[in-house]
C-alpha cells in the first residue's frame, strides 16, 4: 500500500508527465490539423462546387480535353470562364524606371529575410528542446539569442513584404488581378496565417523568461513547435505563387480556373520547391546567426564572451553545413521535375546562356564548402585530442580543391575563331570532358563526402572510443568511404561516358545515394561507438580570428547563391507571366542580359548584408546598459561643456 | 593463409560485405528507375 504522501507524489508525476504529453502532443496534433486544413480550402468561386475531377485532367495545360470540361463547368454553375488576360504594353504603368527591377529588389530581398525568419525558430525550437533534454541552460540562453536577433529582421521582412506587395499590383494590375483570381480565398488565408505567425512569435519570444522551467517550459516548446508549422504553411502557400507561375495546374490552356484551389496549389513543381526552399532557408539561417557570432566573438572583450561566442558560431556552422548537405539532391529533383514538366524550360535553364551560371553556381558553392571546412579545421584546435586527425586535413583539402576545379570547368567556351584553332576545336581535349555532368556530379559527391569526413572528425577529436567493437566499427567506416568513393567515381566514368544517356542519368541516383549511404551510416555508426567514450577537454575561445572570417564568407556566399539561382528560376519562364498561360507583353519580356543580372544580384546582396549589420548592432543594443554617471561629476562635466559652447 | 582471428581477415570480411552492400544498392536504385543493370554492372537494356 501507498502512504497518502507517496500517493499524492505518484498522482502528482502522473499529472505532470500528463501535461508535458497533452501540451506537447497536443500542440502538435493541432498543428498538423493546421497543415492539412489550408489546402483544403476551396477556391471561392461557384467552381468549387463542380467536380473538378469530371472537369479536369491533372496537368490541365497539357490536355486539351479542358476545353470540353470548361463547357460543362459553365453549363453546371451558370458562370462564365474567363481566362488569363491577353495584356498589351500600354496595360503596365510606367513610372520612369524598370519596372522588373523595382520587382526584382523587393522580392529578392522579402525572399532573403522571409528566410531567415522563417528558418531561424525551426533551429532554435530543436536547441531548445536540447536544453531540456540535457538540461544545460547554455543551449536556452542561445536558442534566446538567436531568437533576438530573428525578431529585429521579422519587422523588417514585413515592410519588404509590403513594398513588393505594393509594387506589383502597381506597375503588374493585370498579372496581380489574373492571381488573386486564381488563389482567391487562399491569399487571406495567407494574410491570417501572418497574423497567427506574429501573435505566436511575439509571444515565443517575449514569454521566454516566463515560461522558462517545468511544465510551463513545455508550454514554450509547444509555442515554438506552433510557429514552426504556421511559418512552414506560410512557406508553402507562398511557394504555391512561385510555382503556379512556373507549372500552372488547375486551370485550362486559356488560363481558365477549372479545378479547386488544392488542384492549383499543386503543380508538379510545388514539391521540389518546397523541400529545396526549406532545407535552404535553414543551411542560409545558420550562416547568418554565424556570421552574426563571429562579429561578436572578434568584439568580445573577455574570456567568457569569446567562449559563448566561439560555441554559437560553431553551431551555428554546424547547422549550416548539415541542411545545406542534402541541398544539392534536392536541387538536382527540382530540376529533374523541371525538365519533366517542360523539356524546353529544362534546356532554357541548363542548356542555353543561363547554363553559365551554373558554373559561378559552382564557384559559390565551391566557396561555401571550403569555408565551412576551413572552419572545421581551425575548430580541431579547441581540444589538443585533435592532432590524432590533422594529418587528414591535407588530403580533404586536396579533394575540396580538386572537386572544385572540375566543377567550375566549363563545357563550351566562348572563343574567337584564332582561339579555337589554337585550342583545336570549340572543346579542350582533355578539359573537355570535365566539362559535362558525370564529372560534374562526381566532382559534387565527392565534395560533399570530404566535408562529412571533416564533421566527423572534428566530432571525434574531443573523444577516446571505448567500445569493444571499436576496430570493427572504424574498419567498416573506413570501408564504407573507400568503396562509395569508388562507387562514385565507378558510376560517374562508366555509365557517363560509356553507356546510353538514359543511364547516364539514372546513375546519378545511385551516385546520390552512395553519398547519403555514407552520411548515415557515418552518423549512426558514430553514435553507437560515442557510447561511453572518454571526453577530453575542449577550450572554447581557443579558435583562431581567421576562423571568423570563414563564417563570414558563408552568409555571402549563401546570399549571392539565393539571388543568382532565383534569376534562373524566375529566367526559365522566357516571355510569360504564367508559363504557357499569360504572356508577358511589358517592356521587360525577355531574359535579362548575365551582366545586367550580375549588378542587379550583387544590389540585393550588398544591400541585404547591410540590412544584416543592422539587424546584428539592433540586436547587441538590448544588452548594452549605459553606466549611471557620477551625479556631481556628471552635472559639472554638463555644466563646462555648456558654458564652453556658449 | 590468412588467419581467421587476424585483424587482415577481419578487414577482409567487413570490405567484402560492404563491398557486396554497395553492389546491391547500384543493382536495386537503377532496377527501382527501370534500368535493371547484368551482374557484371553493364546495362541491361
Amino acid at each position: 500500500m501507498l502512504s497518502p504522501e507517496n500517493k499524492k507524489r505518484l498522482l502528482l508525476k502522473l499529472a505532470t508527465m500528463k501535461y508535458k504529453r497533452v501540451s506537447f502532443a497536443g500542440l502538435a496534433i493541432l498543428s498538423l490539423l493546421l497543415f492539412s486544413l489550408t489546402p483544403s480550402i476551396e477556391h471561392g468561386s461557384l467552381l468549387a462546387e463542380v467536380n473538378a475531377e469530371q472537369l479536369t485532367a491533372t496537368q490541365p495545360v497539357q490536355a486539351t480535353a479542358t476545353k470540353e470540361a470548361t463547357k460543362v463547368a459553365d453549363a453546371l454553375t451558370g458562370a462564365t470562364l474567363t481566362g488569363a488576360p491577353r495584356t498589351t504594353a500600354g496595360d503596365y504603368p510606367q513610372i520612369g524606371f524598370s519596372s522588373r527591377s523595382i520587382v526584382w529588389f523587393f522580392a529578392q530581398m522579402h525572399l532573403f529575410l522571409a528566410a531567415f525568419v522563417l528558418a531561424v525558430p525551426i533551429f532554435v525550437f530543436f536547441i531548445e528542446y536540447l536544453g531540456v533534454k540535457t538540461a544545460e541552460s547554455r543551449y536556452d540562453d542561445m536558442a534566446k539569442e538567436f531568437m533576438r536577433i530573428s525578431m529585429t529582421a521579422y519587422a523588417i521582412t514585413a515592410l519588404f513584404g509590403g513594398a513588393l506587395a505594393f509594387a506589383l499590383f502597381l506597375l503588374y494590375p493585370h498579372l496581380m488581378a489574373y492571381l488573386m483570381k486564381v488563389f482567391g480565398a487562399q491569399t487571406l488565408v495567407y494574410a491570417l496565417l501572418f497574423f497567427a505567425e506574429s501573435a505566436i512569435l511575439y509571444i515565443y519570444y517575449y514569454s521566454w523568461d516566463g515560461l522558462k522551467y517545468g511544465n510551463r517550459k513545455w508550454v514554450h516548446l509547444s509555442l515554438g513547435l506552433l510557429l514552426n508549422v504556421v511559418g512552414t504553411t506560410l512557406l508553402v502557400m507562398a511557394n504555391a505563387w512561385a510555382t503556379f507561375t512556373m507549372a500552372p495546374s488547375g486551370v485550362d490552356a486559356g488560363g481558365a480556373v477549372t479545378g479547386g484551389i488544392w488542384e492549383i496549389i499543386r503543380g508538379p513543381l510545388w514539391n521540389p520547391v518546397n523541400l529545396h526552399r526549406f532545407i535552404a532557408n535553414i543551411a542560409f539561417g545558420g550562416a547568418i546567426v554565424g556570421a552574426y557570432a563571429a562579429f561578436k566573438f572578434l568584439s568580445a572583450r573577455t574570456l567568457e564572451q569569446k567562449a559563448h561566442y566561439d560555441w554559437m558560431g560553431y553551431t551555428s556552422n554546424f547547422i549550416a553545413v548539415l541542411a545545406f548537405l542534402p541541398l544539392p539532391f534536392a536541387g538536382y529533383w527540382l530540376m529533374a521535375e523541371i525538365y519533366a514538366y517542360s523539356q524546353q524550360m529544362g534546356i532554357t535553364a541548363m542548356g542555353g546562356i543561363l547554363a553559365w551560371l551554373f558554373i559561378i553556381q559552382a564557384v559559390l558553392i565551391g566557396t561555401i564548402l571550403l569555408a565551412s571546412n576551413f572552419y572545421l579545421w581551425s575548430g580541431m584546435s579547441r581540444c589538443d585530442g585533435s592532432k590524432r586527425y590533422q594529418w587528414m586535413v591535407k588530403y580533404i583539402a586536396g579533394v575540396l580543391v580538386l572537386g572544385f576545379l572540375i566543377w567550375v570547368t566549363p563545357h563550351t567556351l566562348i572563343l574567337s575563331s584564332g582561339e579555337m584553332a589554337q585550342l583545336g576545336g570549340s572543346h579542350h581535349h582533355i578539359l573537355g570532358p570535365l566539362g559535362i555532368m558525370p564529372a560534374k556530379n562526381i566532382a559534387v559527391n565527392l565534395m560533399l563526402i570530404a566535408t562529412f569526413l571533416s564533421f566527423q572528425l572534428f566530432r571525434r577529436s574531443d573523444k577516446i572510443i571505448t567500445v569493444s567493437w571499436a576496430k570493427t566499427g572504424n574498419l567498416l567506416l573506413i570501408s564504407i568511404y573507400v568503396i562509395a568513393v569508388a562507387n562514385i567515381i565507378f558510376l560517374g566514368v562508366y555509365f557517363g561516358y560509356f553507356t546510353n544517356t538514359v543511364y547516364k542519368v539514372g546513375s546519378s541516383v545511385a551516385q546520390v545515394c552512395s553519398t547519403l549511404v555514407v552520411i548515415f551510416a557515418g552518423v549512426t555508426i558514430d553514435s553507437m561507438m560515442f557510447k561511453g567514450a572518454k571526453t577530453l577537454p575542449t577550450v572554447w575561445g581557443r579558435v583562431s580570428d581567421r576562423a571568423q572570417y570563414a563564417l563570414f564568407a558563408l552568409p555571402v556566399a549563401f546570399t549571392w547563391l539565393m539571388a543568382l539561382m532565383g534569376y534562373v528560376r524566375s529566367s526559365i519562364r522566357t516571355h510569360w507571366h504564367v508559363y504557357a498561360v499569360m504572356k508577358d507583353n511589358s517592356p521587360d519580356n525577355f531574359i535579362p542580359s548575365i551582366g545586367y543580372a550580375g549588378n542587379m544580384i550583387t544590389l540585393v546582396t550588398i544591400a541585404f548584408l547591410l540590412i544584416t549589420l543592422f539587424i546584428f548592432w539592433i540586436a547587441s543594443l538590448s544588452s548594452k546598459q549605459q553606466v549611471k554617471p557620477v551625479e556631481s561629476a556628471g552635472y559639472r562635466q554638463q555644466s563646462i561643456e555648456v558654458m564652453g559652447k556658449k | 593463409m590468412i588467419k581467421p582471428k587476424s585483424a587482415l581477415f577481419h578487414f577482409v570480411v567487413v570490405f567484402t560485405g560492404v563491398l557486396l552492400a554497395f553492389y546491391a544498392l547500384d543493382q536495386l536504385v537503377m532496377f527501382a528507375q527501370g534500368l535493371p543493370l547484368n551482374w557484371d554492372l553493364s546495362p541491361a537494356q
